[in-house]
């Protein structure tokens, strides 16, 4: 069943085009990552979805309420965690939970109940007194996850979650995400990060406003055409600016190596000697399975 | 929508516990101005160093310096510098007045003739220059009777009411109360309401099912109750300490606070829609508080302003409630008394409240 339908979804800023024909839809249960750079229009599309921005055209439902006519009916089945940290520092962990069950109507019982859920499976329990601007760069987000989850929402909205969070505390965010997702929540992700995509059950490639692809991880990276190669050089900004000049070939740096996109019609042979004027050896050059990012990358490209 | 009133109204009170310099803004403030205004801002003039160019140095002359001297008004020294220094002394404030007697003074004055004394005034203070030309005027017509023993036909007769000893304190403690009442409602919404919207809550709360008026009353009411906190301080302070006499109706003067207060949360709000930083909505609220404050008579009666700005005071809110306040605490005035300033604070602040409420609505949509 789709518990979040957008249709057609535009929204622009000026001249400039944020969400450009936007459609996507997320089943129950599942969690489902909208995967882009910055300023693809992850957040415009979010917000949209919250009832937060006024879009020029389309239409969003969330539980088979249309969100710009009956934003009252969403309400209790969406919960939302912004890009920025939004909490209020000032305030305890547990004023902070207790401010948003209020906000959403919880009775004192129901909140202590929930409250004591909420803690188990964020680890916040011993910190319930300290203030929200004194926890670490994890519990902040766990913190305003928990917010977003007082009242039981059926679809989770979470812009960039873990962006400026520790890899520890990520992979423990995700764990927590995975339970919810089994508890049957729909949870709707936006990250820059592919290692996170991996982890969902479905992704959207976003850039400029457009959606580039769809599936799941496993599916993603056989959209990649032609054939990467790893080589093992060191990515110098010189190199990396004389292998942009060679016609055909498309190069990204990653990490401490480079990767070397051919194309489905060409050979990677066609280049060995333009590529050895540049000190990259055949033997340095290794082929290897595309991955998320070389599929993104190149896909983004076209 | 009432638990999420309270909800909402509690972490408010929370926010501005935990903030020890709005603590310290909120308890402290009023304590040193009313301390600090009630003490220095003083209309009387007092201690008036007075140098004394006596030409005549006759019986008379000097027994027109001493009846100067009386009273706490004039202090008089008399100057042996020539009289074309005069104006040094002025300058370098080491007297505010020079008064000269020409020679002939006593003899002249027995004759019944006509005689001037001069009188130069330091005209960079206008307000005390006028006000100590008008205690020589008065001392100088006593100074009159008492010589001549001419008597003239007509002549006032004072009677002060609801202030007879002319105590300063007494006008400006309700013109403070006024003064705290807006600053503290204005600032404090205005910026409560940008804080959300700079770290992001304000977007998480529309998420919520929180009505917009809801919102709004949760982030108004306890900016309400602080306020009304802070004018009981100050009139506490005002009454027990400079002993301020209260005519009026207590009840009257917190209803009619009530009704001021729609003006400046309205303000505020509107405020919090124009400022995208607290900085910013502080900057706008300094700007409206003195403003507000500089044309509500607080310190000037705005009869003596141009009749341009007169104009502009009428779009003042603070015109209006300090009359009441003053009107209350001194005079006893009712409803009856006050009915143009109420009509016209509550035609103020349903405009502002409504303008404001729209607007705020429209911003968070």
């Amino acid at each position: 069943m789709n518990v979040v339908v957008v249709e057609n979804l535009s929204k622009r800023y000026g001249s400039i085009i944020a969400v450009d024909n936007f459609n996507f839809s997320a089943n129950e249960g599942e969690i489902l990552a909208l995967v882009g750079p910055d300023g693809a229009g992850k957040t415009s599309i979010f917000r949209s979805v919250c009832g937060l921005l006024n879009y020029d055209s389309g239409s969003i439902a969330v539980s088979g309420y249309n969100v710009s006519r009956e934003f009252d009916k969403v309400k209790p089945h969406l919960g939302y965690m912004p890009q920025n940290f939004s909490l209020y520092p000032d305030l305890s962990v547990e004023e902070n939970l207790f401010f948003y069950a209020g906000m959403f109507g919880l009775k004192k019982k129901e909140f202590s109940e929930k409250k004591k859920h909420l803690y188990q499976f964020s680890g916040l329990g011993p910190f319930y007194d300290r203030r929200a601007g004194a926890l670490s760069g994890g519990m902040k987000q766990k913190l305003a996850l928990s917010c977003a989850l007082v009242h039981d929402p059926k679809v989770l909205m979470l812009d960039e979650p873990t962006t400026g969070v520790d890899p520890l505390s990520r992979r423990q965010f995700w764990d927590i995400l995975k339970e919810l997702r089994n508890s049957g929540s729909t949870i709707i992700v936006s990250t820059p990060y592919m290692d996170e995509v991996a982890l969902s059950d479905r992704a959207i490639f976003i850039f400029d406003g457009k959606k580039l692809a769809e599936g799941t991880p496993a599916e993603l990276p056989r959209l990649f055409s032609g054939k990467a190669y790893r080589a093992d050089v060191t990515p110098t900004h010189e190199l990396m600016e004389k292998l942009g000049k060679i016609d055909g070939l498309s190069s990204r740096r990653f990490g401490s190596s480079v990767h070397i996109y051919v194309a489905e019609n060409d050979a990677l042979e066609n280049y060995d000697s333009q590529l050895e004027t540049l000190g990259i050896q055949r033997d340095a050059l290794h082929e290897i399975p595309p991955d998320l990012e070389d599929t993104f990358i190149q896909l983004m490209g076209r | 929508m009432r638990r999420t009133i309270l909800a909402l109204m509690k972490k408010e009170f929370f926010q501005v516990i935990r903030d020890r310099n709005m603590l310290r803004v909120i308890f402290v403030m009023p304590v040193v101005q009313l301390m600090v205004l009630g003490y220095a801002i003083n209309v009387d003039v007092k201690n008036i160093y007075t140098a004394v160019y006596d030409y005549d140095r006759s019986e008379l002359s000097r027994e027109y310096q001493k009846s100067l001297a009386t009273g706490n008004y004039f202090v008089v020294e008399s100057s042996d510098l020539p009289l074309l220094d005069a104006a040094h002394g002025l300058e370098d404030n080491s007297y505010n007045v020079a008064l000269v007697i020409p020679p002939g003074f006593s003899q002249d004055l027995s004759l019944s003739k006509s005689v001037k004394v001069g009188f130069i005034v330091d005209g960079a203070n206008a307000n005390s220059a006028s006000i100590a030309t008008g205690y020589a005027n008065v001392i100088t017509s006593q100074f009159n009777k008492k010589v001549t023993g001419f008597i003239p036909p007509l002549s006032i007769r004072q009677k002060r009411l609801y202030n007879p000893e002319g105590e300063s304190v007494y006008f400006m403690v309700p013109g403070i109360v006024t003064l705290l009442l807006t600053m503290i409602t204005v600032m404090l919404t205005s910026m409560a309401i940008v804080r959300e919207r700079e770290i992001g809550t304000l977007e998480q709360l529309l998420v919520t099912p929180i009505k917009t008026p809801a919102l709004i009353l949760g982030k108004t009411i306890p900016f309400a109750i602080i306020g009304f906190l802070e004018m009981s301080l100050a009139l506490f302070i005002g009454i027990l300490w400079f002993n301020i006499p209260f005519a009026g109706s207590w009840a009257l003067l917190y209803g009619l606070s009530f009704l001021f207060l729609f003006t400046t949360l309205g303000i505020g709000m509107f405020i919090s829609t124009v400022s995208k930083t607290q900085q910013q909505a502080m900057f706008y609220a300094w700007f409206f508080s003195v403003f507000a404050i500089l044309t509500s008579g607080f310190f000037t009666p705005i009869e003596n302003m141009p009749q341009s700005v007169q104009y502009i005071t009428y779009l003042n809110p603070l015109r209006y409630f300090m009359k009441i306040v003053r009107g209350i605490m001194m005079k006893a005035a009712t409803l009856e008394h006050l009915y143009v300033e109420v009509a016209a604070m509550i035609i103020f602040g349903l405009v502002i409240f409504t303008f404001s409420w729209m607007r705020f609505s429209k911003r968070t949509k």
